[in-house]
């Protein structure tokens, strides 16, 4: 059983954990603007893709299906490039042997990645739906509230499924490559839902609903993997 | 520093039949040792002898293949969080950010302890390290690097310090810092653990010597204070 089962650590409070993820994750956000060419590498990215893209319509009309699927694999690639320095950084440096001194759970040190990762990915996503807005013009017709939510939902997904298995792989030789690999057949289940209800709120049909739903369900499906697993993953 | 618990007299760490084995190799072999409290026990031996995986075990960073190591009476097994809270490690990796300031650093470490504000000063202060604060860890020579992770392993005022070969490449200068500085905690009834290459060194502090070789424990020798 994973030590995080069967923790019966007295005083290990909720409130505790939460501060500890905070910690963990602002930690990781001071280091990353403190080498800002990193966050402007992936701003360079995207802005290229969005031209490219645009440039290949010849700046006209871009039908909404497409529109969908390009920001769902650039926020794809964004996740890989966010995370494949993530949890391989802390075991290059050895700085994971510190991490696991610390008075808290390996899901707590999980935890902190998603945090920094979600925060990441959603500035520079942001930057990446400007530049969308800019150069692929599409029409939400008002719905603003239910695009943003299917991006952050999708967003969180792809952060949580990139942590877990950016920590997978952190001990293996090739793990930006491994992270690469493996990330993109365990996003599926996030990309689908999260392509077919962005189409649907851009073309304006009732399909967001179920595709909504099924984003959720394989959102839970990864958390339940991960809180149910990575326990494992610190062991050694 | 100490608990208060009923566990107090126990021994702050026990490993009764303790094998640790990566794939094929055998790394540590029935290891049964029993540390009492504010004991400074040093354990020698070669390069693969097995003292780092020992020393990360009682850190809680691996856990053995076989046999049962209790630290402060309990089971870190079930209750590693609340074994840490009372263990302080310097490996010889440093845990250091390279973007974070020395300060940083500390204060980032120090935020899962209950550690006063006016204690990183202090640490600073006894390890001499108040000009370098504000500087990025990255920037810093591997000796004084040393010196904050030491500071950042003591924050908390652990009651067990783990010290893989501190000593190892520092000059001399620094090397006898440490030296005064871990006389100045085995004063105040700290347990130490300590890997090393270099018995002289290791022998004129110490209360006890362990001699591990191919993850056995060889010799085992005490010392009068």
């Amino acid at each position: 059983m994973p030590r995080e089962l069967k923790n019966i650590d007295n005083g290990y409070r909720w409130s505790a954990r939460l501060y500890h993820v905070w910690l963990l994750a602002e930690k990781d956000l001071r280091s990353e603007f403190r080498r800002p060419y990193e966050v402007i590498s992936l701003l360079t990215f995207s802005l290229g893709a969005v031209l490219i893209a645009s440039l290949s319509f010849g700046g006209g009309q871009v039908p909404p299906e497409m529109v969908a699927s390009l920001l769902w694999i650039l926020l794809l690639f964004l996740t890989i490039l966010t995370y494949t320095t993530s949890f391989a950084r802390e075991s290059d440096r050895g700085t994971i042997g510190g991490l696991k001194s610390l008075p808290c759970s390996a899901l707590a040190i999980l935890g902190g990645k998603v945090v920094y990762g979600t925060l990441l990915i959603l500035l520079v996503g942001s930057a990446l739906l400007i530049f969308t807005a800019l150069f692929l013009p599409f029409d939400l017709g008002g719905r603003y509230a239910g695009f943003l939510l299917i991006y952050a939902l999708g967003a969180t997904g792809l952060s949580l499924a990139a942590a877990f298995v950016s920590g997978l792989v952190m001990f293996s030789e090739g793990s930006t490559l491994l992270l690469s690999f493996l990330l993109i057949p365990v996003s599926v289940p996030i990309l689908l839902p999260a392509v077919r209800a962005t189409t649907g709120l851009l073309v304006g049909t009732a399909e967001v609903l179920p595709a909504l739903q099924l984003l959720l369900a394989s959102l839970g499906l990864i958390l339940a993997v991960t809180l149910l697993t990575f326990g494992f993953v610190l062991q050694e | 520093m100490a608990e208060n618990t009923p566990d107090a007299d126990r021994g702050t760490v026990e490993l009764d039949g303790v094998s640790k084995r990566y794939g094929h190799r055998h790394v540590l072999r029935r290891i049964s040792l029993r540390i009492p409290q504010g004991e400074f026990l040093v354990l020698l031996g070669h390069n693969g002898a097995g003292k780092t995986t020992l020393l990360r075990i009682m850190a809680t960073q691996v856990s053995p293949t076989k046999g049962r190591i209790r630290l402060f009476g309990r089971d870190p097994e079930s209750e590693g969080i609340t074994a840490r809270r009372r263990i302080g490690l310097v490996t010889h990796e440093s845990f250091l950010y390279p973007e974070l300031t020395v300060l940083e650093n500390l204060q980032f470490y120090g935020h899962f302890y209950p550690v006063a504000e006016s204690k990183y000063r202090e640490m600073l202060e006894i390890l001499e390290l108040q000009p370098y604060a504000g500087l990025r860890a990255g920037s810093l020579s591997f000796g004084l690097r040393r010196r904050v992770d030491m500071a950042r392993a003591l924050l908390h005022d652990p009651d067990l310090v783990l010290l893989d070969e501190p000593f190892a490449g520092l000059d001399e200068r620094t090397a006898h810092l440490l030296g005064e500085y871990l006389d100045s905690l085995k004063e105040t009834g700290i347990t130490l653990a300590m890997t090393s290459h270099s018995p002289k060194r290791a022998v004129l502090t110490c209360d006890r010597a362990i001699t591990l070789e191919n993850g056995s424990i060889v010799q085992d020798l005490r010392y009068a204070a």
